[in-house]
């Protein structure tokens, strides 16, 4: 079997009782790369998310990651190659520091620091508590927490809905560094300027179905129909 | 012993009137209680003569094994009545009646292999039944604040899932604090025994007419076996809840919305 980087998706099919959240999607994102995943609101889009660390299954149809099937893969050690981070910031712990070290506990103070660079907050951070962080701050910190496990993959679910622009521009740069790097990022976003700032290949999601992917700079038109 | 002195069934009788009283009170007041309290009392009357009769034979013609047969009648129904707490996780039932008979027989086996309390039945079904009663309330505590959790705080259990954490480490925080929540008042009793009111062990055996310092030693075995059963049944049911909340991929299963 010849090695195909990125994920693949085989006839992906997701049911949750009488919905079809996802149906027979059929699509490749390629490593190295940013894809966009847009469509409505109820397209499938997180779900779509979720397929890609395993925290859901497919009823039906199958997903590989570098021609391999994400089922047969050690799913822990996945979801640290693949990290999410999600629409709603949720902080874990009390400190800032802690919460850099949940999923990697042995971090150092140095790597701290680091982390906190990349996404644009100053070292004292470190020390803040967690409860007084604005949802800016927080959704940085928590990209900063899956940065930490340094994933090859960065899923971003709706990563600046509702944010403010700082935010915005630190998630961008972050998304951009990351393929840079040769990372991958996988981006669930209806902000349309972030898609085409970062985004190389776009997949249009509506009612469980792959419409349309291609360029970022046909989405417009894609949007519309 | 100062000798025995209880109410003899003529006592018993005229008891009755303080339910009379009561029931004047709930009917004055129009609480519409009137009926059930009648009821309640009646019931109450007749379940532990029931409950009487049934120890009798027991003490007298079956020995320890009847004993233990009443001690396990005892977990199944707190088993079944703990694990309604849990009801939407599951396999709640189960973990609380597997909760209740971990913590009640290692306690209990403790208590009678060291040596500590008597073999006789009279004294293994009271005994039991204080450890079962424990037991159970830690286990129904415990699952219900798990549900709560599980429900409530998806987002947080998947966060530390995404970040390569295992199931049992992402819920730990959470059955840490259930498992507080569950130990917390028997600890709090236990701080305050004898302070606050003359617990039910010590008083049984002070009206029994056993002098108080012989009746304190009981109750300090009483508190520390309750401890010990209060733990053991929490623990052992929210382990065994953690594992029916998670899929061999390490996901949080659904569960219904909370009301």
């Amino acid at each position: 079997m010849s090695t195909v980087p990125g994920f693949l998706l085989d006839r992906v099919t997701v049911t949750r009782g009488p919905t079809r959240l996802l149906d027979g999607v059929c699509a490749r994102l390629p490593a190295g790369a940013c894809t966009a995943v847009v469509g409505p609101s109820g397209a499938g889009k997180s779900t779509l998310l979720r397929l890609l660390n395993r925290l859901e299954d497919p009823s039906t149809g199958q997903i590989l990651l570098n021609s391999t099937p994400l089922a047969e893969l050690e799913v822990l050690a996945l979801r640290r190659r693949v990290g999410l981070v999600a629409q709603q910031p949720v902080l874990l712990t009390n400190h800032v520091a802690e919460e850099l070290r949940v999923g990697r506990a042995e971090l150092t103070e140095h790597r701290i620091q680091h982390l906190l660079d990349l996404v644009g907050l100053p070292a004292r951070f470190a020390q803040r508590r967690t409860s007084g962080l604005s949802g800016g701050e927080a959704q940085r910190v928590c990209l900063a927490r899956t940065l930490a496990v340094e994933p090859e993959v960065l899923l971003l679910d709706e990563p600046t809905a509702a944010l403010d622009a700082v935010t915005t521009a630190v998630i961008t740069e972050a998304a951009r560094n990351h393929t840079a790097a040769g990372g991958t990022v996988i981006l669930v976003s209806h902000d349309l300027p972030l898609v085409r700032g970062i985004a190389e290949h776009v997949l249009v999601l509506h009612h469980g179905r792959l419409v349309a992917h291609g360029h970022p700079d046909h989405i417009d038109y894609l949007e519309a129909g | 012993m100062t000798g025995l002195s209880v109410p003899s069934w003529g006592g018993v009788a005229a008891s009755l009137l303080l339910i009379a009283l009561t029931a004047a009170v709930a009917y004055r007041q129009r609480l519409h209680l009137t009926r059930e309290l009648i009821t309640a009392s009646l019931r109450a009357g007749a379940q532990l003569a029931a409950v009487g009769v049934l120890l009798l034979v027991i003490f007298a013609h079956t020995g320890l094994p009847g004993a233990f047969g009443w001690v396990t009648i005892m977990i199944l129904l707190a088993g079944q009545v703990a694990g309604r707490r849990g009801t939407g996780l599951p396999r709640a039932r189960w973990a609380a009646t597997l909760g209740v008979a971990v913590g009640s027989l290692v306690t209990l086996a403790t208590l009678l292999g060291l040596g500590i309390i008597s073999t006789q039945a009279r004294v293994v079904v009271p005994i039991g039944g204080m450890i079962v009663s424990g037991a159970m309330q830690a286990a129904g505590v415990a699952l219900r604040r798990l549900r709560e959790d599980a429900q409530q705080a998806r987002p947080a259990i998947e966060a530390r899932l995404c970040l390569g954490l295992p199931a049992r480490d992402a819920f730990l925080p959470h059955q840490r604090s259930a498992l507080r929540t569950a130990l917390l008042p028997a600890i709090d009793s236990t701080k305050v025994v004898g302070l606050i009111s003359l617990p039910g062990a010590m008083t049984g055996l002070i009206l029994a007419g056993v002098d108080p310092l012989t009746a304190i030693r009981y109750q300090i075995v009483v508190m520390y076996m309750l401890l010990a059963a209060t733990a053991l049944a929490a623990l052992t049911a929210a382990r065994l809840v953690e594992h029916a909340l998670f899929d061999h991929a390490h996901r949080l299963i659904p569960l219904p919305e909370p009301h």
